[in-house]
């Protein structure tokens, strides 16, 4: 049994057997897909973007992170031969930790439920919002996961990396 | 200075929450014609039979890539020179290098933000009214 762990801002994709992906979700908020026909599945961990004083984000801006960061965990999948209309997952996290954060959990709560309506990915377990931390463990091959309350909340996530900067303009000068 | 409202475009992202994004964002920029597809093959099809004069579209798509598409645009002797903005990811260089030789207008590396894709629309088309 292989284990690998990811933070926020990361993903991984498996398609082989006695893989389990865990992390630890406070508000961020993990998505576990899987292609059932390809045993092909993945797990991310995102956040939106926290709201402060010196960078507020826009919903509008939250709505570009968590798109992101969908895409790329659907992209790699299909990669190693997932279909994007064979696809189904289980939702994790969202809670509201840390009050006077703004309700950042229910906004990743509320667009993670948005993204996979919009997209028709069948939703199977969603356990979202709370005021608890999770853990979770999903192994995608088999496609088995399980999420247990972590009493002693290890957050804030230490010092959370910010949402990636959005790009003004690329670093390839072409034109 | 030509009026966004004047430029018939095509959205080509296999994602739905893509497209809508998009579409927001050129909305907001004063596009008013903006059609979408999920795949470059039925946007081919749509554009041969009613020309835009702008196409932005994702690179990472399952059936045909972006290159794959932009190299179909440009063979076509009536769509031939409609300007393709091609949208990558981060780690997709040689992508871009790909896409300029194939005669690429522009592109932007997602997770973008609206100003970065005006910036990209307006090196091509001039500002924007």
């Amino acid at each position: 049994m292989r284990r690998v762990s990811i933070v926020q801002g990361e993903f991984h994709v498996v398609s082989e057997p006695d893989v389990v992906i865990t992390t630890l979700l406070g508000s961020c908020v993990a998505a576990c897909l899987q292609d059932p026909v390809a045993r092909v599945g993945g797990m991310n961990h995102f956040l939106l973007g926290e709201p402060g004083a010196d960078a507020p984000v826009g919903p509008a801006d939250m709505q570009r992170y968590g798109v992101h960061a969908m895409e790329l965990l659907i992209n790699a999948m299909m990669q190693r031969g997932a279909q994007r209309s064979r696809l189904r997952g289980h939702l994790y996290g969202g809670a509201n930790i840390i009050a006077g954060l703004g309700g950042i959990g229910s906004s990743n709560a509320a667009f993670a439920r948005n993204f996979m309506e919009t997209e028709g990915i069948a939703i199977g377990r969603c356990e979202l919002g709370g005021v608890q931390a999770r853990k979770v463990e999903y192994m995608p091959f088999e496609g088995r996961v399980r999420s247990t309350s972590v009493a002693e909340a290890p957050l804030l996530p230490r010092k959370v990396r910010p949402a990636p900067a959005l790009a003004v303009a690329g670093d390839v000068e072409l034109f | 200075m030509p009026a966004a409202s004047a430029i018939k475009v095509m959205v080509v992202d296999d994602q739905t929450s893509m497209r809508a994004m998009i579409r927001r964002t050129l909305q907001d920029l004063g596009f008013k014609d903006i059609r979408d597809k999920a795949g470059p093959v039925e946007a081919l099809a749509a554009i041969k039979a009613d020309r835009v004069h702008l196409i932005i579209s994702d690179y990472n798509m399952p059936d045909m890539d972006g290159l794959q598409f932009l190299e179909a645009v440009r063979a076509d002797p009536v769509i031939g020179k409609t300007v393709f903005i091609m949208l990558t990811g981060s780690a997709d260089k040689e992508v871009v290098q790909k896409a300029a030789a194939l005669g690429v207008n522009n592109y932007v590396v997602k997770p973008f933000a609206p100003a970065a894709l005006k910036e990209k629309i307006e090196r091509v088309f001039g500002e924007l009214a």
